[in-house]
């Protein structure tokens, strides 16, 4: 089985998306034989949590099986969560000026749920410190550090400080990501914690699907990141 | 064809020196390369090292220099490479305007080494010279777009235009000619490039042509 942990449907303010649609990213995982995709609304990411989780939802619908929704939180809205038909939740410390360690996203713990949330070395709301600080609290969440912080310089960093706590997982997706560096992370942690996501719609899918695809990897390890791990973290949460 | 890969080593990671392995391992039959010594060291020597490599896979692109007293590469190669951020000049100002006028062979520039203001500029100045962006990313696609409609003589690299559907959306609107396989590496990544170009919904006879280098490498001196 083939999962992504990382997508995003909606358009997004400062670049443009040409095609942000649902529609179009199924076609595309047809294509590429992915099973299922958890998508978080950008306008959920944005400005409108509570409209975007329902764009979400309703784009899961349309696409029963294969778009699972990562609901968003947004401390400062204090939106409604529901632990029902959901992969778990998603959130942004760096839009939401708000740190990952925050007292203010526990609700968000509270609930139980896996977590992806956005991940970037040396920022001030979600460096990979914050995710050890957060996973050290609430060792029972499952928690993905979003593109594994995000630039190279940070990548090694983030594999050591996740290292010791076996609830953080390195979710791979983002720009600065290659082949080398997910088999790089693959070695320094494990193969076992590394996820595949690719960011579509934000990015395109298909670069980052194919970055898994061609890293140099062994066909194990190769599946473990590209569904094996996250169908164990979702278990019980996938039709 | 990739157009963009270094050769050399980088002082911030431990990366392959030869790209020639992973080109086999992925498919990449040839590349147009810049030595690592010419970017974080010393112009000179790195032009000397990526000219004494010889292999018909690796195309030479040396860096100039448009500065008093740096030798101005003299054998044919099919494009230089400036870098007006790292090396401190100005894209437009009459150096750099002179020897490319003089040299006659296509420029590449990353976007972030100069603005779309310069390459405008530029573009003004020398209206035959041939440019090619190397590294324009994914977030400044509406910019991009505007430099290919106001430059005729300007192609893209797109390893790095990883928006959903970003490459389709820039060939449906300046012709797939006016792009080209390149990506980077091995400091950006070149598997997810190269599983994209392999599935990019274009005619098959299209793709061919970006991952040949586009209308840019066959008519190149």
């Amino acid at each position: 089985m083939i999962l992504d942990a990382h997508g995003h449907l909606g358009t997004w303010p400062d670049f443009l998306i040409p095609d942000p649609s649902a529609d179009g990213m199924v076609t595309l995982m047809d294509r590429l034989g992915i099973d299922a995709i958890g998508i978080s609304h950008l306008l959920a990411v944005g400005p409108s949590a509570e409209e975007g989780n329902r764009l979400a939802f309703a784009a899961a619908e349309r696409h029963p099986g294969r778009i699972g929704v990562w609901q968003v939180y947004n401390p400062h809205q204090r939106n409604r969560l529901t632990d029902q038909g959901v992969w778990g939740v998603k959130i942004h410390p760096d839009v939401h000026e708000c740190a990952l360690d925050d007292r203010r996203y526990d609700p968000v713990w509270e609930l139980g749920l896996p977590v992806l949330a956005h991940g970037q070395t040396g920022s001030p709301w979600s460096d990979p410190a914050q995710f050890a600080a957060v996973a050290r609290r609430h060792p029972g969440v499952p928690l993905l550090l979003g593109h594994a912080g995000l630039w190279q310089n940070g990548f090694h960093r983030a594999a050591e400080l996740a290292g010791p706590y076996p609830n953080v997982f390195l979710e791979i997706c983002g720009s600065k990501m290659t082949g080398r560096w997910i088999a790089r992370l693959a070695g320094l942690i494990g193969a076992d914690r590394v996820v595949y996501g690719s960011d579509s719609c934000f990015l395109d899918l298909r670069t980052g699907f194919g970055r898994v695809v061609l890293a140099p990897l062994e066909d194990a390890d190769r599946a473990l990141i590209l569904g094996g791990n996250l169908a164990r973290i979702l278990e019980g949460r996938l039709p | 064809m990739d157009v963009h890969r270094l050769v050399g080593p980088v002082p911030f990671d431990d990366l392959p020196q030869d790209p020639r392995p992973e080109m086999d391992r992925l498919g990449i039959h040839r590349a147009c390369v810049t030595h690592t010594l010419s970017l974080y060291s010393d112009v000179r020597a790195g032009n000397e090292a990526l000219l004494a490599l010889r292999d018909p896979r690796l195309l030479p692109v040396p860096v100039l220099l448009p500065a008093a007293g740096e030798p101005v590469p003299d054998r044919d190669v099919p494009m230089v490479r400036l870098c007006p951020a790292r090396h401190r000049f100005e894209l437009t100002g009459p150096t750099a305007v002179r020897l490319l006028a003089e040299l006659g062979v296509t420029a590449a520039v990353e976007l972030d080494e100069t603005s779309p203001k310069e390459l405008l500029a530029l573009a003004r100045m020398l209206p035959g010279q041939r440019l090619l962006l190397l590294n324009p990313g994914y977030r400044r696609l509406r910019a991009v777009a505007e430099l290919m409609a106001e430059i005729p003589n300007l192609w893209v690299e797109i390893g790095t235009v990883n928006t959903q559907r970003g490459v389709e959306w820039l060939a449906g609107r300046f012709g797939a000619e006016r792009l080209v396989f390149g990506t980077g590496a091995p400091v950006l990544d070149d598997c997810g490039p190269r599983f994209l170009l392999d599935h990019l919904e274009l005619p098959q006879a299209d793709i061919d042509l970006i991952a040949a280098g586009g209308s840019l490498l066959g008519s190149t001196r």
